[in-house]
């Protein structure tokens, strides 16, 4: 049937994009999908009963492993159905979701999916999604959005279970009592009993002051409380201040636990409910702060939960997303950005926000575009066409230099001729240290660790701010497992070391930090395996190390897996990008099978001090104390307490499943408490441990916070 | 000059033979695991095994064990490549033709390929029926005695 009228599910999913805030910050977007309505209705469907059958079988061969035989999503894949799946692809055409099919499913690559078979795939997840089959066969030329293939009707209900919608907003009422608000001195020196950030202090030392849990009596730990958490995949990085735990659930549910008994306070659901990967929230004076996982701020009134303020951080509608929340600089709420990699108009960019209002006050851009200066780095492609740069894990911060420090993603697509350029177009300012003034949001310097990635190895994660006697340091690892040490003041290479076996280089110049990759990568072409150590699991990724400052030792959760990488083609045409390659993962050799290992280095000499090797993963950070201990957590549900000083296990206990998350060190009334989170998901550090080491179980659900402490 | 470069090659040889066949045995070994695997393969694709080798001389003695693989061995070969990389075939192993078994086998090595040996660029494959490409896969590491 034909119409020129807006059908009423169309009507419905713009209603959904305006409930979601987009249309009111993106008029351009909001007329666009408009008219494309119109346009659409007037158009044949394109997708056969035919496709859709044939695509279930395929569906059920190559995807059902990540995505779910239902589509709905698990802890290795994306939901293909429903709410999160439309917001994501309905103002795409059903033509741009085959090509990214083709370009980036399934990851590890297929000799016998053929471009019919991405066609029908496609076919069967619109018919699964109850979409209007056409006349004509979807091909990877169908130009017509998603959007418009939404039934005229939804479908019936199943009469004997029709699923609740989710609980939205405020959802638990209560308040903390004798709340004070938290200042900018207060963060800059954080009360010993607090961990008001994620890592604690501004400088992401994840050190905590307290003793009273030391060498001597760790062995006497014992479980003080658990509260069961929201499951799904979660990083969950919780804050304490002044007793109370702020705590982050998959899902964007936001908890008040009162920190001596996990009694709830209040529970705010900010959405959307769905099943993404997020770390952390902050606090500042009376708000907590979280960024949602479909790229928006929120404040919450830190007393009662209630809602202060939103604000939208990027379209999502484009890709852009959130994976973690902001660091509060001087009242300024800086955050990062996720979900950089199709080819379109809009940059990648960190942005500062007012932390009363929301109001974003400025925007530093992470990929250097036609004219500005390192645009010419990006081998003469248009603006379009640069993709990446993502800043997806918290930076850190310096008062006196009002600098803020992040790390930066690599370009997209992973590989060098994916993305139609050489080993030569270094791109900035991906997989780099960007130090940027909090005041201005310019780029004061930067450092880029390894200039065109070619492996999906960013160099993204925390840099630990140090100061060694007048030296002030900042010190990264990020995928390649390199250990880099710079000047904080300058940017100046200072040094660096290996932490696990890697080699994509054949030389690292011991003077500037230049690397020179193997002729082999150097060379690759579509399509050609190229094997590399570590994976893209990183030898170490999202899972932040700590620095305990009495022994001037970075403790590092690092990882042990290799793989082979092969380039796919992508299109130079908008709304493709993604990562376009596929990828097999084996051990790393030489580690005799252990995927975890535990690794301290001194920062003067950046020389091992210890190691500590596991078959399993690590999924936590690391937490150091100043009773001597380090804290982490596994795959294989351990959570383990080590001396800092040789790595000895000094107590360990096996929680419901996979401990997962970034620990923390609180004291109530004088007594002390080490929390700690258990979750599912966390992207690649866990898919690839869950091929190369199958033979480690845990539950798919139990989400929780576990609480320690000494006996009384 | 043509001639003094034989002479020296000459020289380096016998010196490295001289080198070999006075040197202690040494003993080297290999996790065996699953060749790269991805969400797809990685239940096709299973097992674990163990190998330990000895040089003596030039004489590589190979004993090992490998389990759980998904389907009987069909052939084992020591390739040549630094860790992590592919490398051709140096030499043929015998496997138990089963899913799980012992793998053995005895190779003369030459200079180059001792010298790789030492470098950690020796590893193990074990192929099977239903992976003739390789199952099971393992560099060779000094092991202290």
């Amino acid at each position: 049937m034909r119409t020129n009228k807006m059908t009423k599910s169309t009507k419905i999913f713009l209603t959904l994009l305006s409930t979601a805030g987009l249309l009111a910050s993106c008029g351009e977007q909001a007329s666009q999908v408009e008219e494309t309505a119109v346009v659409v209705d007037t158009g044949p469907r394109t997708y056969t009963e035919a496709q859709s059958d044939a695509g279930a079988e395929a569906y059920t061969a190559n995807c059902a492993t990540c995505h779910g035989d239902d589509l709905q999503g698990t802890p290795l894949g994306l939901p293909l159905s429903g709410e999160d799946f439309m917001v994501r692809w309905g103002n795409q055409t059903a033509g741009s979701l085959v090509a990214s099919a083709r370009t980036n499913m399934p990851p590890g690559g297929s000799q016998t999916l053929t471009d019919t078979d991405y066609n029908n795939i496609v076919a069967h997840i619109l018919a699964s999604n109850g979409m209007i089959r056409g006349s004509t066969e979807l091909t990877e030329s169908s130009n017509i959005l998603i959007a418009a293939y939404v039934a005229d009707s939804a479908p019936a209900p199943d009469p004997q279970f029709t699923p609740p919608p989710p609980p939205t907003g405020l959802v638990v009422s209560g308040t903390v009592e004798d709340y004070v608000a938290i200042t900018d001195e207060m963060l800059r020196n954080p009360d010993p009993a607090d961990w008001p950030m994620i890592r604690r202090n501004f400088f992401a030392h994840s050190y905590s002051p307290l003793d009273e849990i030391n060498t001597d009596n760790v062995q006497d730990l014992q479980l003080e409380w658990v509260w069961s958490m929201k499951d799904g995949a979660s990083e969950p990085a919780p804050l304490v201040y002044d007793g109370i735990i702020y705590l982050i659930n998959s899902g964007n549910i936001i908890q008040a636990l009162d920190a001596r008994n996990g009694e709830l306070i209040w529970e705010h659901h900010t959405g959307p409910a769905n099943n993404q990967d997020m770390r952390n929230i902050a606090i500042y004076e009376d708000k907590i702060i979280q960024a949602t996982t479909d790229a928006r701020l929120v404040a919450l009134d830190a007393r009662t939960g209630e809602m202060v303020w939103e604000t939208i951080v990027a379209d999502r509608s484009k890709g852009f997303s959130n994976s973690s929340g902001p660091i509060v600089a001087d009242g300024k709420i800086i955050q990062g950005q996720a979900g950089c990699g199709r080819y379109i108009p809009e940059a990648c960019y960190l942005t500062a926000h007012d932390a009363t209002t929301g109001e974003r006050l400025w925007g530093f851009d992470t990929i250097a575009r036609e004219g500005e200066p390192g645009g010419d780095t990006w081998g003469g492609l248009d603006n379009l066409y640069r993709a990446g740069g993502e800043t997806w894990i918290t930076g850190s911060y310096d008062p006196e230099l009002r600098l803020t420090y992040w790390g930066t993603a690599q370009q997209k697509p992973w590989a060098p001729p994916s993305r139609n350029m050489t080993i030569n177009d270094v791109g900035l300012y991906t997989n780099s240290t960007v130090a940027v003034n909090i005041d201005t949001g310019e780029l004061d310097w930067y450092f880029q660790h390894v200039p065109a990635e070619a492996l999906d190895l960013d160099e993204v994660f925390e840099r630990i701010l140090v100061d060694r006697g007048d030296q002030k340091l900042v010190l990264s690892i990020g995928k390649h497992g390199i250990l880099w040490k710079n000047d904080r003041v300058t940017g100046e290479f200072l040094g660096y070391t290996e932490t696990v076996f890697q080699n994509a280089f054949t030389n690292i110049d011991p003077d500037t930090g230049l690397v020179t990759y193997r002729e082999d990568i150097q060379n690759a072409q579509l399509n050609e395996w190229i094997p590399v150590c570590p994976s893209s699991a990183g030898g170490k990724d999202w899972h932040s190390m700590t620095y305990h400052e009495p022994t001037g030792t970075i403790v590092a959760p690092l990882s042990q897996t290799c793989l082979e990488n092969s380039a796919r083609e992508v299109a130079l045409v908008e709304g493709n990008g993604g990562g376009a390659s596929s990828r097999v993962f084996f051990e790393m050799p030489g580690s005799d099978g252990n995927l975890g290992k535990l690794g301290a280095y001194n920062v003067d000499t950046l020389e091992e001090v210890w190691n500590f090797q596991q078959r399993a993963s690590y999924h936590t950070g690391t937490v150091s104390t100043a009773g001597n201990l380090v804290f982490v957590g596994d795959l294989d549900r351990w959570f383990r307490a080590h001396d800092v000083t040789t790595g000895e296990v000094l107590w360990e206990k096996r929680l419901g499943t996979s401990v997962q998350g970034h620990p923390i060190v609180f004291a109530i009334d004088g007594k002390q408490y080490i929390g700690v989170t258990t979750a599912l998901g966390g992207t690649s550090p866990r898919t690839v441990p869950r091929v190369i080491a199958p033979e480690i179980q845990h539950p798919d659900n139990g989400n929780a916070l576990y609480v320690f402490s000494l006996p009384d | 000059m043509k001639l003094i470069n034989k002479f020296a090659a000459l020289l380096i040889m016998m010196y490295l033979m001289n080198s070999l066949a006075f040197a202690q045995p040494t003993t080297y070994r290999a996790r065996l695991s699953e060749v790269p695997v991805s969400p797809q393969t990685y239940r096709d694709i299973t097992g674990v095994g163990e190998v330990f080798t000895t040089l003596n001389g030039a004489t590589l003695t190979v004993s090992g064990n490998f389990e759980g693989m998904s389907s009987a061995a069909t052939a084992a070969h020591v390739h040549s490549a630094p860790p992590a990389m592919n490398g051709p075939p140096i030499g043929a192993l015998e496997p138990e033709t089963s899913a799980s078994g012992e793998v053995t086998g005895e190779l003369e090595l030459t200079a180059e390929q001792v010298e790789a040996l030492r470098n950690n660029e020796l590893y193990i494959v074990i192929h099977s029926e239903n992976n003739p490409g390789g199952e099971l896969r393992g560099w060779l590491f000094f092991r202290e005695s």
